[in-house]
């Protein structure tokens, strides 16, 4: 089968999902809940095989790549659903199986691709950006393991059952795998702009085991930075599945809502805004294809891709957030209006894992010559 | 003159070719050149080009085209993008041959087609008039037949290479009673017909390319009518396929961006936080655009055609470079002011060309409101 065959046939199990499992109603239901999402319904997700898209098949996923994902994930957003697929399936996943840790990737990656273990990485902290190795919490070699202290932000999801949590060790970066009841591990989640949440994790002296490093030293850093920029290449399709939502939301409302006796579609000055905001939608588009065709041949610029990505999904999706609701007009602004709810997904996805200017700076600094033309 | 089976060849082989000839053969002085060139500047390399039977790439082996797919014409053009080839006055190559081929009579093609190809005849191009700009369909331009002539009157505008053009293709109304689009007829008629004035136009660049062409009672035969009478409307909009692509080509923006870094490093704002960020935007769209125009050149490489949605290819590349010309003038301070090439320490640099010739990209081939009114009818499906 053509990637392209698979990829639809994913996008259309997707649109049964979607048909059958969620709701706008649904998501409106969950916000500012505790966990903020449905563990019946990450069952379901786990059913259809998407939280195993990208785990090897030895341990029980389908060993996929970035595309399909991608595809997944682009259709998934359209739902505006909470459940955490890219942070858990992609983001955790990666990073375990990224790290030197065979016997844990064998315990943990086939409990995330059956739904079972909800794993978020906290590798963020308040000052050090995206930066995975700018952190202050330590690893101290204690019997038998480590001791981890310091604090984490912004992981994801809140509610997880396992965090997995970088520290600076003796040699380097590591990442080990900390229960959600460890001693010393104190959690609690900020509200996010959706009604989602990001949990925000205090370690003090936490004891980890050998045997639940993720990735020692020597592996920390890579295993982590390649699993964040895939991620955000994924959050790039995510973010492409949120403004096309919305962008077919407002143009319907275009067609349909009339004033002046006429369909507000009708009117140039705005038809010109949508056209607008469809060529954001379209470089996102475009930028997202050649990151698979590029990363298919030279795996080393992920980096670059994944910066080009997201600087340009970040800023297309709050674009086209914003000014669909200024199209709506007053209802837009409104809390029963749905397109309010897509705004607010694209301002949470723009902000995770950096958001476009901050992916603009990085680009620059990772792409320093110019392409020869 | 050679004819060659380029479908036989590897891309990439092809690629070498076409290169190693424009490198060879292109002469120096004219790469890049700031504007477009009059016959006289281009006519001994499209003579090379024609003997080399490289001078009309798209046409058909039949007429002594180099009949190159999709894959191998965007080839064609890259290579002559990469070594700044001009453009020779080539309206009847790229825009009358290929129009001639699908809806002209044997007659016609047998007429036209190797004097065109020779450089004999050169033509222009007369659709445009002072009142039907972006309502093109609205000319006034009149044929009456009147025996075996037609009889036209009227004013066309913006006619590039009119001074060095012998023949003339022309949408003229022949008939006034139908719908504006469907009383279009496309005529060819010559240069030095009585009735003909040409009224040189003196561009922002102070250069005459384009003229006013004034036709009084200018009598051409009736079999030079091609297609039906009131169907031109529908073959010139039919022809608009190839050439949107190459319009929307990242090369023009990619070389504004280079040409910007080296006015900055020499001004020093790569230093610049606030300049910075407004350069790696830009940047971020070239490469994005890069990526777009990409998508595009695979479907006409696979021998697809383009959709209504190309136009945004043609907003995205025109904005994009016009935006690098309006930072590079910014950048270069007090010097943005001075005309022709500019000393940055001992580096020439030509500030205004660029920024000039930026201007008419978003108004000609269908100004960039036209092409969002296109997107927003044809692909948005957005009610009229």
């Amino acid at each position: 089968m053509s990637q392209e065959d698979t990829n639809q046939m994913l996008r259309d199990a997707v649109g049964g999902f979607a048909a059958r499992d969620t709701s706008i109603a649904r998501v409106r239901a969950l916000r500012e809940t505790d966990p903020g999402f449905d563990r019946a319904v990450w069952k379901k997700i786990a059913e259809a095989g998407w939280t195993g898209i990208l785990v090897p098949e030895k341990f029980g996923g389908a060993g996929l790549s970035l595309p399909e994902m991608a595809a997944v994930l682009e259709e998934f957003a359209k739902t505006l659903s909470p459940e955490p697929l890219n942070a858990v399936s992609s983001l955790a996943a990666l990073t375990l199986s990224g790290g030197d840790n065979e016997a844990l990737q064998a315990r943990l990656l086939p409990q995330i691709a059956a739904g079972e273990l909800v794993a978020a990485v906290a590798w963020q902290e308040s000052e050090s950006g995206i930066d995975p190795a700018a952190i202050e919490t330590t690893a101290k070699e204690a019997a038998g393991g480590y001791a981890l202290s310091g604090s984490k932000r912004f992981a994801v999801p809140f509610g997880a059952d396992a965090y997995l949590v970088s520290a600076k060790g003796q040699g380097g970066l590591i990442v080990a795998c900390v229960d959600k009841s460890a001693k010393g591990l104190t959690v609690d989640s900020e509200l996010r702009a959706d009604g989602t949440r990001v949990a925000r994790l205090k370690l003090d002296n936490v004891q980890v085991a050998k045997a639940d490093i993720v990735a020692s030293a020597g592996a920390g850093a890579r295993a982590l930075g390649q699993a964040i920029d895939q991620t955000t290449i994924l959050a790039g399709a995510e973010l492409l599945g949120v403004m096309s939502r919305a962008l077919e939301i407002t143009l319907d409302y275009m067609r349909t809502r009339v004033q002046f006796d006429r369909p507000i579609g009708s009117f140039q000055a705005l038809q010109h805004r949508a056209v607008d905001l469809f060529i954001q939608k379209e470089l996102s588009f475009s930028v997202l294809r050649d990151a698979h065709i590029h990363l298919a041949q030279d795996a080393d610029a992920l980096a670059l891709w994944a910066s080009r990505v997201k600087s340009r999904c970040s800023e297309a999706g709050m674009r086209i957030g914003r000014e669909s609701i200024q199209i709506h007009g007053g209802i837009g602004f409104t809390d029963e209006c749905d397109i309010g709810l897509y705004l607010k997904r694209a301002m949470v996805l723009s902000a995770w894992l950096g958001n476009g200017a901050v992916h603009r700076r990085r680009y620059a600094a990772l792409a320093p010559a110019l392409e020869a033309a | 003159m050679q004819t060659r089976d380029w479908d036989q060849m590897d891309d990439e082989a092809f690629r070498l070719e076409v290169r190693k000839f424009f490198q060879q053969q292109f002469p120096e002085h004219l790469r890049y050149p700031p504007h477009h060139l009059s016959w006289a500047q281009t006519k001994d390399w499209y003579k090379k080009l024609y003997a080399q039977g490289w001078a009309a790439p798209a046409w058909p082996k039949e007429w002594g085209g180099m009949g190159l797919n999709g894959s191998k014409m965007l080839i064609f053009i890259e290579e002559q993008e990469r070594h700044g080839v001009a453009r020779t006055p080539d309206m009847g190559i790229i825009l009358l041959g290929p129009l001639l081929i699908r809806f002209g009579n044997e007659e016609q093609k047998k007429e036209i087609l190797p004097s065109t190809l020779s450089g004999d005849f050169i033509w222009c191009q007369g659709y445009s008039e002072p009142n039907a700009g972006s309502d093109l369909a609205g000319l006034k331009t009149e044929a009456v037949l009147d025996g075996d002539e037609y009889v036209i009157n009227g004013s066309k505008i913006w006619t590039s290479y009119a001074m060095d053009a012998t023949h003339m293709f022309i949408l003229v109304r022949t008939d006034k009673a139908a719908k504006k689009q469907e009383g279009i007829s496309f005529l060819m008629l010559r240069m030095d017909t009585p009735g003909i004035t040409v009224r040189p136009i003196k561009n922002l660049l102070g250069v005459e390319v384009f003229a006013q062409v004034f036709l009084d009672n200018v009598r051409t035969p009736a079999r030079w009518l091609v297609g039906k009478p009131n169907q031109g409307w529908t073959m010139a909009k039919a022809l608009l396929g190839f050439e949107r692509i190459s319009i929307g080509s990242p090369k023009l923006a990619q070389a504004g961006l280079e040409k910007l870094e080296q006015v900055a490093r020499q001004q020093g704002l790569m230093k610049d936080p606030a300049f910075v960020d407004r350069y790696n935007q830009l940047r971020l769209d070239v490469a994005d655009l890069g990526s777009t125009y990409g998508r595009f050149a695979e479907i006409v490489k696979r021998g697809g055609t383009l959709g209504p949605d190309v136009s945004m290819l043609k907003i995205l590349a025109t904005e994009t470079y016009q935006r690098l010309t309006e930072l590079t003038l910014e950048a270069a301070g007090d010097a943005g002011g001075l005309a022709g090439k500019v000393d940055f320490n001992g580096m020439p640099i030509d500030i205004l060309s660029p920024f000039y010739m930026a201007r008419p990209s978003t108004i000609y081939g269908g100004s960039n409101e036209i092409q969002r009114n296109i997107l927003s009818k044809n692909v948005l499906n957005l009610p009229g």
